[in-house]
């Protein structure tokens, strides 16, 4: 019994730190997201797009279409080409739920 | 697996959601309970490490020593030589900080650290031990750089590259000159605090001239043979200033071979290596530039007089358990930017928080981006996506970054809209 409850805790530990893992990496990036893209009643007035309420499929595309030049805009096309297409999967689904 | 021990469950549960879970990361610290890390300096970088520490781990107890209550911010600053903002409109408090993000807040000085101990004293007489210091204290002025050009000489002749009383000062200056009037902006050579602050200043100052005193001119004595963003600004000079024509209100003169040596304050003329004279209705001069005093004296610079650091961790060379960012540090390529600095202090909030934990310190992504207005409708950028390279050195990534590429009136007009944002969002990034 106590060693079937260490193989379960282990397989959760395992899981959770494999989540961890990817999600540490996604906040490196996203977390530089947060210098425009605040999401604060203080900035209501801002030009600069809120992600709120945003989907990761949502935010994920058009993280793609800045960096294949498929969508213009005067900056992400710069910012989207500095990451791999799997970066830009993982800063969208942080930034869905964060 | 079967010998997977309570605590290691607990560190691996910690490390994926602190804020959930905060409670369960206790590791032997030396201060016996809660890890406690101190910022010392409350500017861009310092700001954003004591609040992104909280966010990350809400067990971690961390104190902001800055020595003023209130910050004045570099950035916006030249606007204010436009007549585009005031001193007010740039100052922030550190409420925000306090009571929505639990920092607790030193308005003191550092006196004295102790790296052996990890301790150190204030001013003010407190007595501090950390786990971990980052240190983000800002530049200090090279006054051995421009003979005469000493702290006393400010007074008469604004650097106005801290903001503040100096940027008043240089307004007013600016505002009592005659038309037909000289302004000179001495520039340092390479690296300084924000590489197109002189030229968006020189800007600034010309839109407020061609409205008032048309006939006047800028003059900037550059130590540098180029400048950031430099076929942008000058195309912007051309549209709105007259660069290039007689009448310009703008001209730039490279004395990358001829530097300024001397001032002399009664007859107000600074003299080159080769003994060229430059003189001036206003002197706006910005002297080459160090880490602040802090990083000097305790001996984290090197003979750059900059701090070089781990860029993954933000780690002094001659310190573990101390960390540097913001423009003290030296993290080039990246630039000396407020923005680069609330992006250093964040890899480091997840250094340090790793580090505490013991969890593995993640990839490291940094990334900044410059706004310069030209005039209030007219906005260019340049920007740069950084990470480590196989040699751990830090790398701009190929094919990212660069400058505007729209130069169009409804890209500039869009960038200048976005200059404006964008120093919003980062002051609620970063303190709010």
């Amino acid at each position: 019994m106590k060693r079937i409850c260490y193989v379960a805790v282990a397989l959760v530990a395992s899981t959770l730190n494999a989540i961890a893992h990817a999600e540490i990496d996604a906040r490196a990036i996203a977390f530089n997201c947060r210098n425009c893209h605040t999401e604060s009643s203080l900035d209501s007035k801002s030009s600069i797009p809120s992600l709120k309420d945003l989907s990761a499929q949502r935010i994920r595309q058009a993280l793609l279409d800045f960096k294949y030049d498929k969508k213009p805009a005067t900056l992400m096309p710069r910012l989207a080409k500095g990451y791999s297409d799997a970066e830009l999967a993982a800063v969208a689904e942080y930034l869905s739920r964060n | 697996m079967a010998g997977l021990s309570r605590r290691r469950f607990l560190q691996g549960v910690a490390g994926f959601g602190a804020g959930v879970l905060s409670g369960c990361g206790g590791l032997p610290l030396r201060s016996g309970g809660k890890a406690h890390v101190v910022v010392v300096g409350g500017g861009f970088g310092g700001a954003t490490a004591a609040k992104y520490l909280r966010l990350l781990d809400a067990n971690i107890q961390v104190t902001l020593i800055e020595p003023k209550a209130k910050y004045i911010t570099c950035p916006g600053s030249n606007w204010l030589f436009a007549g585009l903002t005031s001193l007010d409109q740039l100052t922030v408090d550190y409420q925000a900080l306090q009571y929505r993000y639990g920092v607790k807040l030193l308005v003191d000085r550092v006196s004295s650290l102790d790296p052996a101990r990890r301790s150190l004293r204030t001013l003010g007489g407190q007595s501090l031990s950390y786990d971990r210091l980052i240190l983000s204290p800002g530049i200090d002025f090279r006054w051995d750089a421009i003979a005469g050009y000493d702290q006393a000489a400010t007074e008469q002749f604004p650097h106005a590259w801290q903001a503040g009383l100096q940027t008043l000062l240089l307004a007013r200056q600016l505002q009592a000159m005659p038309d037909g009037g000289v302004v000179l902006i001495a520039v340092p050579a390479d690296p300084y605090r924000c590489p197109p602050g002189p030229y968006e200043r020189a800007s600034m100052m010309a839109y407020w001239l061609k409205q008032r005193k048309p006939r006047s001119k800028i003059l900037i004595l550059d130590a540098k043979r180029s400048f950031s963003k430099q076929t942008l600004f000058e195309a912007g000079w051309t549209k709105h200033y007259g660069y290039g024509t007689a009448n310009s209100l703008i001209e730039w003169h490279s004395l990358a071979d001829n530097p300024l040596l001397e001032l002399n304050k009664q007859s107000r003329v600074l003299t080159s290596e080769f003994g060229d004279q430059f003189s001036g209705d206003v002197l706006n001069i910005i002297p080459p530039q160090t880490a602040a005093q802090i990083a000097l004296q305790h001996g984290l610079t090197d003979s750059t007089a900059w701090c070089p650091v781990r860029p993954l961790t933000g780690q002094s060379l001659f310190d573990d358990f101390i960390h540097v960012i913001g423009d003290a540090a030296h993290y080039a390529p990246i630039p000396k930017s407020a923005f680069a600095a609330n992006s250093e202090a964040k890899a480091c909030a997840l250094a340090v928080t790793s580090l505490i934990n013991q969890t593995p310190i993640p990839e490291a992504h940094w990334l900044n981006t410059c706004y310069s207005l030209i005039a209030p409708e007219h906005g260019i950028s340049v920007a740069g996506v950084y990470k480590l390279d196989a040699a751990n050195a830090i790398m701009p990534v190929k094919g990212a970054g660069g400058v505007s590429a729209g130069t169009d009136g409804e890209a500039v007009a869009l960038e200048a809209d976005y200059t404006r944002a964008v120093y919003r969002s980062l002051m609620v990034d970063t303190f709010g």
